[in-house]
C-alpha cells in the first residue's frame, strides 16, 4: 500500500478516462436514479457463477463484471491482461499488478463527487416510490447528506493563512470562563448558568452546532444557550450581559418574571424544561411519548426513578419509573425527622462510614432518599393482589442514571407554620459512586447478599463533582455563587461578574445547594 | 442457479431498484457506529496493521484477517432490526 500511489493507472488514464470513470461509478456503483438502479439489479452479476455478492468488482478496460471471493476477476485480469477492478460496493480502486487498492488523487476525488451525487438524487427519488415509513433515525426524505471528513477548500486554507493566530487549549487556559453582570437579583439565574456551560456534554453540542432550529419567532431558549455558549467561549474576559437570555426566562416561564429573587433550584429546572420543549421541536421527528424524547437535554440530564410499593400483607409489589431531572433531599433539621434512617433503625455500614457521629453526608441523605418507608395506617394503598386496601412501604431507588445528575438539598423550608433556611453542613465528595442506590442492588440486597463490595471494574456509577452553586443568607435577602471545575482540578468561583480561583477545600467546606456530578465514564448504550 | 439462489438474486434486485438496498446499509452503518461495533473493528484493524507492518499489509491482509470477528461481532438487536426491515419490505412488495 505505498502511499506514493500505483505507476499502472496511467495505462488507463488516457481518452476520455474521466467522463467513462464517472460513468462506471453513476451506473454501478452508486446508484443515484431509479433507472441506474434498474440497470444495476439487472446486469451486476459475477459473468462466472452469476453471483450478486462475494465482492463484485467491475474491469475497468471492458466491461466484465466478476467477484472477487472466488477469484473470478483475478482471472479475467490474467487473461486480458486489463489491470485494473473498481469494487462495485465501496468504489475503491483494485491494481492486479500492485495487487492491493490502490488510492490515486484524481479517481478519490471523482469518486468522492460521484458518491455525494447518488446520495443526494437518493434524497428526491425516494419521494416516488412505495415506501412510506422511513427509519426514524434518518432524514424522512431519504438518507440525506453523506458524512464525509472536513478538509479545507483552497479558500479555506488561503483564510487560515491570512489570520495566523489561533487559540491553543493548553492544560492551564482559563477559556470558557466568563463572569456574568447581575440585572437586579439575577444571581438565581447567574448561577445556574454557569454551572450549565460547564457541562462538557452540554458545552460539546452546542459549540458543534448541532442546534437546527425549527422556530419561528426569535424566542427560541436553544438558540440563546447556543449564543451564550459562544459568548462564554469567544475569549472575552469582560463579563456578558445576560439581558436577552432573561428576557426569554421572563417570557416562557412566568412564575420566574420580576426583579424578586427567585430559587436557584427552579430556574433549574424551569430552564431545562423549556430548553427540552424548545429542543423537541428541531429533532426532525417528534417524539411520541414526551418521557422519551431523545433532545439533548434528557439525553444528558434524564434519569429514571423506580418506586416499589409493597403491600405489608400479600408482599405484592408495584413499581412505577418516573423520570427525574434532579433529586430532591431532605436534610437533618427540618421538620421531618432526618435520623433513623429505616424503621427499626438498621445500622448500615457503607464505605467504610457509620452515621452515629459527625456531620451528615451526601451518602447519608441518599440513603434517606432510598430507605423503606412505612405509609402508615392513614395512608393505605389499594392493594391488586388483595383486593383491598392495606398498609404498605415505598421505596426509592435509582433505575437509570442520567450522565449529569443534580442534587438538591432542601434548605429552603416552606411548611405552612415556618419559612426558614436550614443551614446544617452536609460533606459530599469530589467522587461518588451511586451503586449502592441502584434498583439493581437493592434486588440483591433482598436476594440475601448484604454486604455491598462495590465493584473496581465496575465504571457505570461512578461520578464527579463539577460545580457546586451555593445560597449565602437568609431566606429574605440572599445571595447565589457557584463553584466550577475547569480540566481536572482547577475550581473557580463564580460571583456574578467576578471569577476567582478556588481551591479543592472552599468547595468541599462550602454549604451546598445545588451539587452537579457527572459520569466519569460513558459507555455506548 | 438452483431455486434458492435465484430468489436470493431476486430480493436482491427489488431491493437494488427500489433504493431499500442502499437505506438498509446505512441504518447498518449508523447501528453499527452506536452500538461501538465500528469502533471495535477499527481497533482490531490497527492489531492487524501492526502485526503486519504499515508498508506490507495489503487490504486483503485485513478482509481475511476481520471478516470472521465482524460477524461474530454483530449485536443479535442489530440483526433483528435489520431482518425485521427487509420482512416488512417484502411483505409490501410481495408478488
Amino acid at each position: 500500500m505505498s502511499p506514493a500511489g500505483c505507476p499502472h493507472v496511467n495505462g488507463f488514464k488516457v481518452d476520455n478516462w474521466k467522463q467513462n470513470l464517472r460513468l462506471i461509478y453513476q451506473c454501478f456503483v452508486w446508484s443515484g436514479s431509479a433507472e441506474t438502479r434498474k440497470r444495476k439489479a439487472k446486469s451486476c452479476i459475477c459473468h462466472m457463477c452469476g453471483t450478486h455478492l462475494n465482492r463484485l468488482h467491475s474491469c475497468l478496460y471492458c466491461v466484465f463484471f466478476a467477484c472477487f471471493a472466488k477469484k473470478h476477476i483475478h482471472e479475467h485480469a490474467k487473461s486480458k491482461r486489463h489491470n485494473l477492478a473498481i469494487d462495485l460496493l465501496y468504489g475503491g480502486i483494485y491494481c492486479f499488478m500492485c495487487q492491493d487498492y490502490i488510492y490515486d488523487k484524481e479517481m478519490e476525488q471523482i469518486a468522492k463527487e460521484e458518491q455525494r451525487k447518488a446520495w443526494k438524487m437518493q434524497g428526491t427519488a425516494t419521494q416516488n416510490t412505495t415506501h412510506d415509513k422511513p427509519p426514524s433515525e434518518l432524514n424522512p426524505n431519504g438518507i440525506g447528506e453523506k458524512y464525509s471528513t472536513w478538509e479545507p477548500t483552497k479558500k479555506e486554507l488561503e483564510l487560515l493563512r491570512h489570520n495566523p493566530k489561533r487559540r491553543r487549549i493548553t492544560s492551564n487556559c482559563t477559556i470558557g470562563l466568563r463572569g456574568l453582570i447581575n440585572l437586579g437579583n439575577t444571581c438565581f439565574m447567574n448561577c445556574i448558568v454557569q454551572a450549565l456551560t460547564h457541562t462538557p456534554l452540554l458545552r460539546d453540542f452546542f459549540l458543534s452546532d448541532r442546534h437546527k432550529c425549527e422556530m419561528q419567532s426569535n424566542s427560541c431558549l436553544v438558540c440563546e444557550m447556543s449564543q451564550l455558549f459562544q459568548e462564554f467561549y469567544s475569549g472575552h474576559r469582560s463579563p456578558h450581559v445576560p439581558f436577552r437570555l432573561l428576557h426569554l426566562v421572563w417570557t416562557h416561564a412566568r412564575h420566574l418574571a420580576g426583579y424578586e429573587q427567585q430559587d436557584a433550584h427552579e430556574f433549574l429546572i424551569a430552564a431545562l424544561d423549556v430548553l427540552h420543549r424548545h429542543c423537541k421541536d428541531d429533532n426532525g421527528k417528534k417524539a411520541n411519548n414526551p418521557n422519551h424524547c431523545n433532545c439533548i437535554i434528557d439525553q444528558i440530564f434524564t434519569g429514571g426513578l423506580q418506586s416499589d410499593v409493597t403491600c405489608q400483607v400479600c408482599h405484592g409489589v408495584s413499581t412505577t419509573i418516573d423520570p427525574f431531572w434532579d433529586i430532591s433531599l431532605d436534610l437533618p433539621g427540618s421538620s421531618t425527622p432526618f435520623w433513623p434512617l429505616s424503621p427499626g433503625g438498621e445500622v448500615s455500614v457503607l464505605n467504610g462510614e457509620s452515621h452515629s457521629t459527625g456531620a451528615t453526608t451526601l451518602m447519608d441523605c441518599l440513603r434517606r432518599f432510598t430507605r423503606p418507608e412505612h405509609l402508615g395506617s392513614s395512608a393505605k394503598i389499594k392493594c391488586s393482589g388483595c383486593h383491598s386496601y392495606q398498609e404498605s412501604t415505598k421505596q426509592l431507588t435509582m433505575k437509570k442514571l442520567p450522565i449529569v445528575a443534580c442534587f438538591h438539598l432542601k434548605r429552603f423550608e416552606h411548611s405552612a407554620k415556618l419559612r426558614r433556611k436550614i443551614t446544617t453542613y452536609v460533606s459530599f465528595p469530589l467522587e461518588l459512586d451511586m451503586t449502592p442506590f441502584m434498583a439493581s442492588s437493592k434486588e440483591s440486597r433482598m436476594n440475601g447478599q448484604y454486604q455491598q463490595t462495590v465493584d473496581p471494574f465496575n465504571n457505570d456509577n461512578k461520578y464527579s463533582l463539577f460545580a457546586v452553586v451555593n445560597h449565602q443568607g437568609t431566606l429574605e435577602s440572599g445571595h447565589y455563587t457557584t463553584f466550577i471545575r475547569q480540566h481536572k482540578d482547577q475550581w473557580f468561583k463564580c460571583d456574578d461578574a467576578i471569577i476567582t480561583k478556588a481551591s479543592i477545600k472552599d468547595v468541599l467546606d462550602s454549604e451546598g445547594y445545588l451539587l452537579f456530578y457527572h459520569k466519569q465514564f460513558l459507555e455506548y448504550e | 442457479m438452483n431455486k434458492e439462489a435465484r430468489l436470493k438474486a431476486t430480493i436482491n434486485q427489488k431491493l437494488t431498484e427500489t433504493g431499500e438496498r442502499e437505506r438498509l446499509k446505512e441504518l447498518l452503518r449508523a447501528k453499527l457506529t452506536e452500538c461501538g461495533w465500528k469502533d471495535q473493528m477499527k481497533a482490531q484493524c490497527k492489531e492487524v496493521i501492526k502485526e503486519k507492518g504499515l508498508e506490507h499489509v495489503t487490504v486483503e491482509d485485513l478482509v481475511v484477517e476481520i471478516t470472521p470477528k465482524g460477524r461474530a461481532l454483530v449485536p443479535d438487536s442489530v440483526k433483528k432490526e435489520l431482518l425485521q426491515r427487509i420482512r416488512a419490505f417484502l411483505t409490501q412488495h410481495a408478488s
